[in-house]
């Protein structure tokens, strides 16, 4: 297939074949629909690299269940890539860690192929985003290519885009149509016309080829074409073509004979005829579009004998993908529960949830004939394997089947088990109270079977959901209780897991040091018990505890410890969340610009991920926009309070602050109070003395409170009796100036003018405007009149705008320059250069310049 | 996109020259913003020249701001607007 056209795409790839041999790593998309190409481009340049690099080539199938990291397991297989290890490992991170060390280290320059990686599986994107975020520093061009044409918008494949498309040393590639000319080109001495061909086509290279390879009128369609050209063909050969169209990719010689009974010869004449090619696993198509085309109009029950048949002959396979993907074209029952499961778990083991999903799903409607017992495990690993970006409704009526299950067979621990799966996959989906309900249940049934693995890990869900709630006694009952009978029967992991929860308690209760003591414990604990999950977690508790009871500087360390614990791994949910609580706490700190860069880059994160993150990161965003003044305010507060409603209240107490002081600060206290009340009766039923006290001091501050409520935090109480200086003081030690400001404003005059500077130097407007109309109206004169004309004085006594200028004199810019660099008139200059010298005491350009250089 | 009414003060009076210096100047500002996607509608100016009303498209307040930070540029507020123009109603008794 002649290359026509590609020569500037082909010298860029040349070009990053070139780079990498410098350890200068390049990472391609290569975007093209069905035919256009891609492939040969992807040989083409195959053909071109030198025999020094190392070439590392691998394909997606078109399975309807594909096989977890199919394509690099066909890579390792070639003596030549070195990776022949990576089959023993289990740790998905370990095996794309060994794969980037021989991008890293390689010798020689690295030419790594995948293609159709719209069809890749779970495991393999998740490889691709790993090598891509750090492809820079290898010596490799990654080269990928894919259909962007038939990729919808829910596709696997366009987070991975999304994510890596803005990175360096990535970039996408598009192959293009060919052109008439091109047409004109290929039909050669052909007197064919070249204007309709390409019309009809689209300029599709491989359309092109098989309208142009078949003799007489020109056919209607591709099909046509296809099997125009396949009927050309003896009785064998058509049967071995056919049999060939079943596979995925490529059949075995042996198997071809095994299927339809033709002789070895059959094939090699349907490839003579350039219907089949050869490659090193057998035969297959030219292009996928003809396998289609040929599969399409095969007969169904011939088909469904071709895949019955195939199961038969792979037997002793050890592909279960494979298996798999033949059993469910079957459609046939007994077939699907054979290997449907089995393909199952290994994708759980590769951690390929999606595929896992997928095999499920396909296998589902038949699970009714298996053993009960048998069903139920079944469906507890289909479970598990669905997240919260996946079906709902499939999740809850699993659920509930379980639970018939478990009834009808009379077993506790079976329903013990129901109840607490339930109770887990529905929390993800944010229905909270359903969730602690169904936890609960799963405690009541268990627990009078005595000592069990079933009992404390129920225990520890209990534990888990009051510490949610922040319910510190019920929580830490719970958790001494898991850590009791864990201990008795020696289950290490759960036992560090109820260590860890403990310590989350003692934090939000403000036992900060024993919280930390028992967090650092658990990740001891975790790692020789071996919980490898633990650590990350245990920071991003610390990090969001510490957040919560106000030690920022502290848990900001905790929280970038996480976020470079998860990265490492692309654990993106926990690191997803860590920076919305960076978020959160740069906003309390004042600083306001590093929350919103912080709560924009959770927003790119996919959001079916786990909701609390955008929950928390647009209440950072909403709340900043509301102290600015910023449109948008409302809308972002109200989305995160929204989002968060079914959920734990500490996600959204914050957001429901920040939207009660903006209708206060807009004199609406009526809808402020609205906002207020069922939060605070709620959140007085718990024991976070943070979240009482803002939610109760705001309620106080719109004047609907009644009574006021004990164990609130220090400054929140402070306020409310009317020490506004102790309010002020504590505020200020723990680093939140916009509320030190608030106490300010509640103090004598000279305080509230240093509240005013707080204020404009935050640019927070509502809150300036709303104190300098109260000063205004207590007759108060000389108010500081804003930001812009705030007269910072420096040792000098200059003005800011004066003290700019002179800082261009000292850079020798004239008179004129700094008028421009300064967007003001060159009489303005003058004006303040006159100033300058005046209050500088110097009387030319000279001397001020040497005043500057003097020492302090 | 949003459209924003961004207000900016200028104690000093804002001059920019009409000449090359000022047209460089407002490219360069045309292509600080492009970075934040924001663009740059209208400015109205007060008589003294020490208040300006933009008009700006983008898409959220904050990156109006960090345009704004990287041009030098104050801000005193930013409102989301949208137009009305009294040609819309023209003609409507007639219908």
């Amino acid at each position: 297939m002649p290359t026509l056209e590609r020569g500037e795409l082909l010298a860029q790839l040349g070009g990053y074949v070139e780079r990498a041999r410098t350890g200068s790593g390049t990472f391609v998309f290569l975007d093209g629909e069905a035919g256009a190409g891609k492939t040969t481009v992807a040989r083409a340049l195959i053909a071109e690299t030198p025999k020094s690099a190392l070439l590392l080539s691998g394909q997606c199938d078109p399975l309807s269940t594909p096989r977890p990291l199919g394509p690099l397991l066909d890579i390792a297989a070639d003596p030549e890539s070195g990776l022949a290890d990576i089959v023993e490992i289990e740790d998905r991170y370990e095996i794309f860690a060994q794969v980037l060390d021989r991008l890293q280290h390689s010798i020689r320059p690295v030419l790594m192929v995948l293609e159709d990686i719209h069809w890749a599986d779970a495991a393999t994107l998740d490889m691709l985003t790993y090598l891509g975020r750090r492809i820079g520093d290898t010596k490799a061009l990654v080269l990928t290519t894919y259909r962007g044409d038939e990729i919808g918008p829910d596709h696997q494949l366009r987070p991975v885009l999304g994510d890596l498309l803005t990175k360096p040393d990535v970039y996408r590639h598009t192959v293009e149509m060919l052109s008439t000319d091109a047409v004109r080109i290929l039909a050669g001495e052909r007197p064919v016309d070249a204007e309709k061909i390409h019309r009809i086509t689209g300029g599709n290279a491989f359309y092109v080829t098989e309208l142009l390879a078949t003799d007489g009128s020109v056919p209607a369609t591709v099909q046509d074409a296809v099997l125009a050209r396949v009927g050309k063909l003896d009785a064998d050969a058509r049967k071995a073509v056919e049999a060939v169209s079943i596979a995925p990719r490529s059949m075995e010689p042996a198997h071809i004979t095994a299927l339809v009974g033709t002789p070895s010869e059959a094939a090699e004449r349907a490839l003579h005829a350039g219907v089949l090619v050869g490659d090193r696993s057998g035969y297959r198509f030219r292009h996928e579009l003809a396998r289609i085309a040929v599969d399409a109009a095969i007969p169904s029950p011939r088909r469904i004998e071709y895949h019955r048949k195939m199961l038969e002959i792979l037997d002793e396979s050890d592909d279960t993908a494979r298996l798999a993907h033949h059993a469910i074209e079957t459609s046939d029952r007994d077939l699907i529960l054979k290997h449907g499961p089995a393909a199952a778990l290994d994708a759980v083991r590769r951690q390929s949830h999606h595929e896992a999903v997928r095999f499920f799903a396909a296998a589902y409607p038949h699970l009714i004939a298996l053993p009960s017992k048998d069903r139920f495990r079944s469906l507890e690993r289909y479970q598990e394997s669905l997240s919260s970006a996946d079906d709902q409704a499939a999740t809850e009526r699993i659920a509930a089947e379980m639970l018939d299950i478990a009834r009808e067979l009379d077993d506790p621990l079976l329903l013990g088990r129901a109840y607490r799966a339930h109770s887990r996959a529905i929390w993800l989906i944010g229905r909270t109270e359903a969730s602690n309900i169904a936890a609960r249940k799963s405690l009541q049934i268990l627990e009078p079977l005595g000592d069990s693995e079933e009992l404390v890990l129920s225990l520890r869900l209990c534990a888990h959901n009051e510490m949610l709630d922040r319910h510190y006694e019920a929580g830490m009952d719970y958790c001494r209780r898991a850590v009791d009978v864990a201990k008795r029967i020696g289950f290490a992991v759960e036992h560090a897991w109820a260590i860890l929860t403990m310590g989350t308690l003692e934090m939000i209760k403000n036992n900060v040091d024993e919280g930390i003591r028992l967090i650092e414990e658990s990740i001891e604990l975790g790692k020789k018990a071996g919980a490898p999950r633990l650590e990350s977690v245990a920071y991003g508790m610390l990090g969001s505890g510490g957040g919560e009871v106000k030690i920022y500087d502290r848990a900001l360390q905790w929280l970038d410890r996480d976020i470079e614990l998860g990265s490492a791994q692309d654990e993106d949910y926990g690191v997803a969340y860590s920076k919305a609580w960076k978020a959160r706490i740069k906003c309390e700190q004042g600083h306001w610009d590093e929350a919103v860069a912080l709560a924009e880059e959770v927003a790119t994160y996919d959001p079916s991920v786990a909701r609390v993150s955008p929950v928390t990161a647009l209440g950072a965003l909403g709340r900043v926009r509301a102290r600015r003044g910023d449109p948008g305010a409302e809308k972002a507060l109200r989305e995160s309070i929204e989002m968060g409603a079914s959920g734990a209240l500490q996600h959204i107490w914050a957001p429901l602050c920040a939207l009660a002081e903006m209708y206060w600060l807009q004199n609406e206290p009526d809808k402020a109070i609205d906002v207020l009340e069922a939060p605070l009766q709620r959140v007085l039923t718990t024991d976070t003395v943070w979240g009482r006290g803002e939610l109760a001091y705001w309620m106080w501050r719109v004047g609907g409170l009644g009574e006021v409520p004990d164990r609130l935090a220090t400054p929140f109480e402070m306020m409310i009796a009317g020490d506004w200086e102790g309010a002020a003081a504590e505020w200020n030690r723990i680093g939140c100036p916009y509320e030190e400001a608030m106490a300010l404003s509640e103090g004598d005059t000279a305080a509230k003018f240093q509240a005013l500077e707080i204020f404009d130097s935050l640019g927070a407007r509502p809150a300036g405007q709303w104190l300098r109309s109260t000063l205004r109206a207590e007759g108060i004169e000389s108010i500081p009149r804003g930001p812009r004309q705030a007269t910072r004085e420096n040792p000098e006594g200059l003005t800011s705008r004066q003290a700019e200028v002179y800082e261009l004199i000292t850079k020798g810019l004239s008179n004129g320059e700094i008028a421009e660099r300064l967007f003001i008139s060159q009489k303005t200059v003058e004006h303040h250069v006159s100033a300058v010298f005046a209050k500088l005491g110097v009387t030319s350009r000279g001397e001020a310049i040497a005043r500057a250089l003097e020492p302090q | 996109m949003p459209r924003y009414l961004v207000e900016r003060s200028f104690p000093d009076g804002l001059e920019i020259p009409q000449n090359d210096a000022g047209a460089s100047m407002i490219a360069g500002v045309i292509s600080n913003n492009s970075n934040e996607q924001v663009t740059w509608v209208r400015s109205f100016v007060t008589g003294d020249k020490t208040k300006t009303f933009c008009i700006y498209d983008g898409p959220t307040p904050e990156s109006i701001r960090r345009a704004a930070t990287s041009n030098g540029l104050p801000v005193d507020s930013i409102s989301e607007v949208t137009v009305l123009d009294p040609y819309f109603y023209a003609g409507a008794g007639d219908l």
